[in-house]
C-alpha cells in the first residue's frame, strides 16, 4: 500500500485537469439549455415580429358622393333596381372621390384620379355597394368612407414594400408612392387596428389586405366541439374499464400496447384513414369540420385515455376500499368516489389533448380543409359542421403557399392567434392542476 | 493507539432549517474502528457524510465548525472534495454496484484517479482490492460478469473492494450490513476487522451488538448531539450518561 | 360494463381501421403497379401520361436523411440540456427552464413549418447561396434537406430532453453517491456511471424521436422541397414520404389511378416503419424502467 502524505491543499495537476474537464462538461450542458431557450426566443420573436402587422391595416378616408344618377336612375329607391347596378357602376364614384381627395389635400401629383383610386383595395367597390344595398336611403348624399388600401400601399406603410422592391412591380408605381407619402402627411391615409383580420374570412389571391381568420376560427371551434363530445366520454369510459375493471390478460395487454402506439402514429396516417373511411366509404362531405373533428378525435383519444388513466391511478386505493367497505358496488365506488376525485386530472388531460388537436395540420390537408376560400361564415350549427370550411392551422398553411408576400404577414398573424388559443388552453390546464392538485 | 486521523470541532450540520448535527467534537483514531450508534434520525449518518463532504451534493445542506484530516481542515475553500474523497472513501447502506462488469466496478476509482500506469498494473490493483475485500475467490472466474448479478452480500463486498481500490486512508461505512443476511453480515464484519489493520474505519450502525463486536471506540448520538464518546467497552459496560444507558438497555431508540 | 369494454376496444378498432383502409387501397395499387418497381425502383416521377415511375426509395432516402439531420441537432442539444437540468441545475433554474422547454414542445408543427419556409430557408440561402455570406453558391433555393432538418431538430429538442430528463432522474441516487464517494467529479459520474446506466432508456427516447421525425409532415412539406432524388448534398431540395402522401392526395384525386393509390402504399410503409420503431422503443424503455423499480 502506498503511503500518502500529500496535503489536501496541494494543487495536483491531475486533479486540476479533471476539474477543467468537469467545468467544460457543465458548460456544454448550460450551452445546450441556453441554445434551446435562444431558439425559443428567436421563434417567438419571429412570430411576433412578423405577425403583429396583420392586426393593423391601412385605411384611406374618402368622401364619396353617392350619385343618384349612377346608382338609382329611376329614383324610386327600388332595392331590386339598385341591386342591378354592378360594382363596375361604382367605379366612377371612387374616381370622383379620389379627384376630390387630391383637391382637398392639395396633393402634388401628375397621376390621374383613376390611378389614385387604384391605391384602394379591390374590395373597396364591393364594400361600397354592400353599404348602398344595405341602406338605399343614403343615395344622393355624400358619405365619408374608410376604405382598405391595397396590400402594396399597406406594405409600404409597414416597411415591407420599399421603393427599391417595387422597381418591377406592375401593381404600383413610384409616383403612386409619392402620393401616398403626401396622403399620410395629410392624415387621410392611416394605419390602425384591424378587427376584420380576427373576425373576417379569407379573401382571394388579389386581396390579401382583406383576408381574415375568423371563419377559420369557427371551423376550428366546430372541430374542437366534435373532438370534445366524442373523445371525453369514450376516453373516460375506456380508462375506467382499463384502470378499474380490466382483467390482466392478453386482450388487455394488447389494448394497452395499442393505445400507447396509437399515440405515436404519425398524424398524416390518421388523415389517410379519414380520407379512406369517412370520405370514400361513408361519403361524408369533403372539407367538412365534422370529418376534421372525427379524424382529430381518433388522434386525441389515446392522449386522453393515457392522461385519464394516470389521473385515476393517482386516486389512492384506500378511497375505493372505503367505498366498498360501506357496501358500495364497484361501479358505484368508481362513479361516486374515484371519478370525481380524478375529474380535474381528466379535464387537464382533455384540454391538453384539445390543444394538440387544435394545432394539427397534416391530416386536415388530406380531407380537403385547405386550398379553397371559406369566404363566408357558417350561419347555422349544421352549416358549421357540414359546410366546407377550413381550420386555423390549415388557413395559415394556405396563406403560406400563396405568392404575394402580403399573405406571409397574414400567416404569421394567424400563428399569433393560434398561439394565443394554445397558451390560454394550457394556462387553464395548469390552473386546474394547481387548484385541485392533491397530494395523497 | 496513534494520534487521531480525523478531528471534528464544534461541528454543526443543517438541512435547510433543520439542525441535524449539533456541536459535535470527536477524534477518530487511525488504524482502528470507530462506531457511531444511536436511534434513527439522530444525525449519525449525516455526520458521517460530512466527514468526506458527501453532504456537498445536497443543495440545502450546510456544515459549520472544523473537521480536520491529518490536521488539515477539509472544509477549507482550497480543498477539493474530489481529492478528499480519494483519501476518505465511503461504503453505503444499500449495495450500489455500477451497471458495469465486476472488474470495471473495482477499476473505476483507480482509473479516474490515474493510479494505474498500465493494463497489468490495473489488473493487479483490482485483484488486490478484491482479495482484501475477501471476494476474489468468488468472482475471479467471472470478472466480466455484471456486478449487479451478484448476491447482496457479494455486492456489498464488491462495493468495499471498489472503495479500497483507491487506497483511502479512511473508510466510512454507512450501515453497510443493514440490507444483508446474518452470514453476509458476519463476512463483512470480519473484513472490517481486517481492514482496520491498515486504515481507519468509521462505521454507522443501528446494531449495538455490531458496534460492540467490531469497534474499539464508540460514539453515541442522540437528537443530533454527541452524547458520549469513548472506548467501546466502557460505553457498553459503564455508560456515563443516562441517555446512553437508556439506549443500550433498550428503553429509547 | 359492455359500454366500457367497447370504449376501450375503440383503440383496437382504430388501428384495424387504419391498417384495413390502407391495405385495401394498397392491394388496389399493386394490382395496377408492379410491387417490385415500388420497392426497388430508383425513380419517383408521377405524371399523367400513364408511365409514372413510383418508387419509394428516393422518398425513403429523403425522409431518412432529413430525420438524421434533425436527430444530429436534437440529440446532442436535448441530451446535454437534460443532463444539465437533471444533474447541475439548481431548483430555480430547473423550475424556469423546464416549462420553457415544454413550451417549445407545445408549439404546433405548422409554426415550425412556416419558420422553415420563410425564415430559416431564406436565411440559409443568405449564408450558403450565391452572393451569400460565405461566398459559396451551394444553395440554389430555400428548400433543402438542411432547412427541414434543422427546423425539425429544433422541434425535437424538447422531446429528447424531456424524455431523457425522466430517464436520467430514474437512475438511483445511490449510484451517483457511490461514484462521488470514490472521488469522481460530477462529469465523470455522469459520463461513466449515470449515462451508461440510463443508456437503454436514452436509446429508446432517440428511437421515439426518430419515429416522430420520420412521420413529421408540415415541416418537410414547407421546408424540404418536392424533388425526389438520392443525393448526399444537404443543400439540395429533397422530398419525403409524408410530403408525397400530401401531394398525391390533395386536390382532385382519381382513386383508380396509380398516382393517387400510391399514397396508400406510402402510407402503409410509413405506418409500418414508425410502428416498428415505436414498438422497439417502448419495449426498451419499459424494460429499462423495470430495472430500477
Amino acid at each position: 500500500m502506498t503511503p500518502r502524505s500529500r496535503s489536501l491543499f496541494a494543487a495536483d495537476p491531475q486533479i486540476q485537469s479533471r476539474k477543467r474537464a468537469d467545468a467544460r462538461f457543465r458548460l456544454y450542458g448550460l450551452a445546450a439549455i441556453l441554445a434551446s431557450l435562444a431558439l425559443l426566443a428567436v421563434l417567438l420573436g419571429t412570430v411576433i415580429g412578423n405577425g403583429l402587422g396583420a392586426f393593423q391595416q391601412s385605411y384611406l378616408t374618402l368622401e364619396v358622393e353617392l350619385l343618384e344618377s349612377k346608382l338609382d336612375k329611376t329614383g324610386n329607391r327600388d332595392i331590386e333596381e339598385i341591386k342591378k347596378v354592378t360594382t363596375f357602376g361604382y367605379d366612377p364614384l371612387l374616381t370622383a372621390a379620389a379627384e376630390r381627395l387630391i383637391e382637398t389635400h392639395n396633393i402634388q401629383t401628375d397621376l390621374r384620379a383613376k390611378d389614385i383610386a387604384k391605391l384602394l383595395s379591390k374590395s373597396a367597390v364591393s364594400d361600397l355597394r354592400d353599404f348602398v344595398v344595405a341602406d338605399p336611403s343614403q343615395i344622393g348624399s355624400t358619405v365619408s368612407f374608410d376604405f382598405l388600401v391595397n396590400a402594396r400601399v399597406d406594405g409600404y406603410l409597414k416597411g415591407r414594400v420599399t421603393r427599391e422592391s417595387i422597381a418591377d412591380d406592375k401593381m404600383i408605381s413610384a409616383e403612386q408612392l409619392d402620393a401616398v407619402d403626401q396622403l399620410v402627411a395629410a392624415g387621410a391615409l392611416v394605419k390602425r387596428f384591424n378587427l376584420d383580420f380576427i373576425l373576417g374570412s379569407d379573401a382571394s389571391d388579389q386581396r390579401p389586405e382583406s383576408a381574415g381568420i375568423g371563419t377559420a376560427m369557427l371551423g376550428s371551434l366546430a372541430m374542437m366541439l366534435v373532438v370534445l363530445v366524442l373523445t371525453l366520454p369514450v376516453g373516460v369510459a375506456a380508462s375506467i374499464y382499463l384502470e378499474e375493471f380490466a382483467p390482466k390478460n392478453r386482450l388487455t395487454d394488447l389494448i394497452e400496447v395499442n393505445i400507447s402506439n396509437l399515440a405515436a402514429v404519425p398524424s398524416i396516417v390518421f388523415g389517410i384513414l379519414g380520407l379512406a373511411v369517412f370520405i370514400n366509404i361513408l361519403h361524408l362531405p369533403m372539407s367538412a369540420p365534422l370529418v376534421g373533428g372525427l379524424v382529430l378525435s381518433l388522434m386525441t383519444l389515446p392522449t386522453i385515455i393515457i392522461s385519464s388513466r394516470a389521473a385515476m391511478k393517482s386516486v389512492p386505493p384506500s378511497i375505493r376500499d372505503a367505498a366498498l367497505g360501506v357496501g358500495a358496488s364497484r361501479m358505484q365506488a368508481v362513479f361516486h368516489h374515484v371519478l370525481p376525485l380524478a375529474a380535474p386530472g381528466i379535464l387537464t388531460g382533455t384540454i391538453i389533448g384539445l390543444a394538440q388537436a387544435l394545432g394539427e395540420t397534416a391530416p386536415l390537408l388530406l380531407i380537403g380543409m385547405v386550398g379553397f376560400i371559406a369566404s363566408t361564415a357558417p350561419e347555422t350549427m349544421g352549416d358549421a359542421l357540414l359546410a366546407p370550411n377550413t381550420a386555423l392551422p390549415a388557413q395559415i398553411f394556405e396563406w403560406a403557399k400563396r405568392a404575394d408576400p402580403a399573405f406571409y404577414e397574414r400567416a404569421w398573424g394567424g400563428i399569433i392567434v393560434l398561439l394565443v388559443f394554445l397558451v390560454a388552453m394550457n394556462a387553464i390546464a395548469i390552473l386546474l392542476r394547481r387548484r385541485f392538485e392533491r397530494r395523497w | 493507539m496513534s494520534a487521531s486521523k480525523i478531528s471534528a470541532r464544534g461541528c454543526n450540520v443543517f438541512y435547510g432549517d433543520t439542525h441535524a448535527v449539533k456541536d459535535v467534537n470527536v477524534d477518530i483514531g487511525s488504524k482502528s474502528v470507530t462506531a457511531f450508534i444511536g436511534p434513527s434520525g439522530c444525525g449519525k449518518s449525516t455526520f458521517l457524510r460530512s466527514l468526506n463532504r458527501m453532504n456537498d451534493t445536497i443543495d440545502s445542506c450546510r456544515v459549520e465548525g472544523t473537521i480536520t484530516l491529518d490536521g488539515e481542515n477539509i472544509y477549507d475553500p482550497r480543498v477539493d472534495p474530489v481529492t478528499l474523497r480519494a483519501r476518505v472513501g465511503m461504503v453505503f447502506q444499500k449495495p450500489n454496484p455500477f451497471p458495469k462488469s465486476i472488474f470495471d466496478n473495482v477499476a473505476y476509482g483507480p482509473k479516474i484517479h490515474g493510479m494505474a500506469k498500465s493494463k497489468s498494473d490495473l489488473r493487479d490493483i483490482v485483484e488486490n482490492a478484491l482479495r482484501r475485500a475477501a471476494i476474489w475467490d468468488e468472482v475471479k472466474d467471472r470478472l466480466d460478469a455484471p456486478g449487479t448479478g451478484l448476491s447482496g452480500g457479494q455486492q456489498q463486498r464488491l462495493c468495499i473492494a471498489r472503495a479500497i481500490a483507491t487506497h483511502p486512508e479512511v473508510l466510512l461505512m454507512d450501515e453497510p450490513c443493514s440490507a444483508l443476511d446474518p452470514i453476509a453480515t458476519f463476512q463483512i464484519e470480519e473484513l472490517i476487522d481486517d481492514l482496520a489493520k491498515n486504515i481507519s474505519v468509521v462505521i454507522v450502525t443501528h446494531s449495538m451488538q455490531q458496534a460492540a463486536r467490531v469497534s474499539q471506540k464508540t460514539a453515541f448520538f442522540h437528537l443530533g448531539e454527541l452524547v458520549e464518546f469513548g472506548d467501546t467497552d466502557d460505553i457498553f459496560t459503564n455508560p456515563s450518561d443516562p441517555r446512553t444507558e437508556s439506549y443500550i438497555t433498550g428503553r429509547i431508540g | 360494463m359492455g359500454l366500457l369494454i367497447s370504449a376501450a376496444s375503440i383503440a383496437i378498432l382504430v388501428t384495424i381501421g387504419i391498417v384495413l383502409s390502407m391495405v385495401f387501397e394498397t392491394v388496389h395499387f399493386f394490382r395496377i403497379y408492379d410491387w417490385t418497381n415500388f420497392f426497388f425502383g430508383s425513380t419517383w416521377s408521377p405524371n399523367f401520361r400513364g408511365d409514372s415511375e413510383l418508387a419509394i426509395l428516393p422518398l425513403l432516402w429523403g425522409t431518412l436523411y432529413i430525420s438524421a439531420v434533425a436527430l444530429l441537432v436534437a440529440v446532442p442539444v436535448g441530451l446535454f440540456a437534460a443532463v444539465y437540468l437533471a444533474e447541475f441545475a439548481g431548483p430555480r433554474v430547473r423550475a424556469t427552464a423546464k416549462p420553457l422547454l415544454e413550451l417549445l414542445a407545445g408549439i404546433p408543427t405548422i409554426v415550425y413549418g412556416l419558420f422553415a419556409l420563410i425564415t430559416v430557408g431564406p436565411g440559409l440561402v443568405q449564408l450558403f447561396g450565391e452572393g451569400g455570406f460565405f461566398g459559396v453558391s451551394w444553395m440554389a433555393g430555400a428548400s433543402s434537406v438542411l432547412t427541414a432538418g434543422l427546423v425539425m431538430g429544433i422541434m425535437l429538442i424538447p422531446f429528447v430532453s424531456s424524455l431523457s430528463d425522466d430517464i436520467i432522474n430514474a437512475v438511483p441516487q445511490s449510484l451517483r453517491d457511490g461514484s462521488l464517494g470514490l472521488g469522481a467529479t460530477r462529469s465523470e459520474t455522469i459520463r461513466q456511471v449515470v449515462l451508461p446506466a440510463a443508456l437503454p432508456g436514452i436509446v429508446g427516447a432517440i428511437l421515439l424521436a426518430a419515429s416522430r421525425a420520420i412521420g413529421e409532415t408540415m415541416i418537410v412539406v414547407m421546408g424540404a422541397g418536392a424533388v425526389a432524388k438520392i443525393s448526399g448534398n444537404p443543400f439540395e431540395a429533397m422530398t419525403t414520404i409524408t410530403t408525397r402522401i400530401v401531394s398525391q392526395l390533395t386536390g382532385d384525386s382519381d382513386f383508380t389511378s396509380p398516382e393517387t393509390l400510391v399514397a396508400f402504399a406510402l402510407g402503409i410503409s410509413l405506418f409500418v416503419l414508425t410502428l416498428g420503431l415505436n414498438l422497439v422503443a417502448l419495449a426498451v424503455v419499459r424494460k429499462y424502467r423495470e430495472q430500477y423499480e
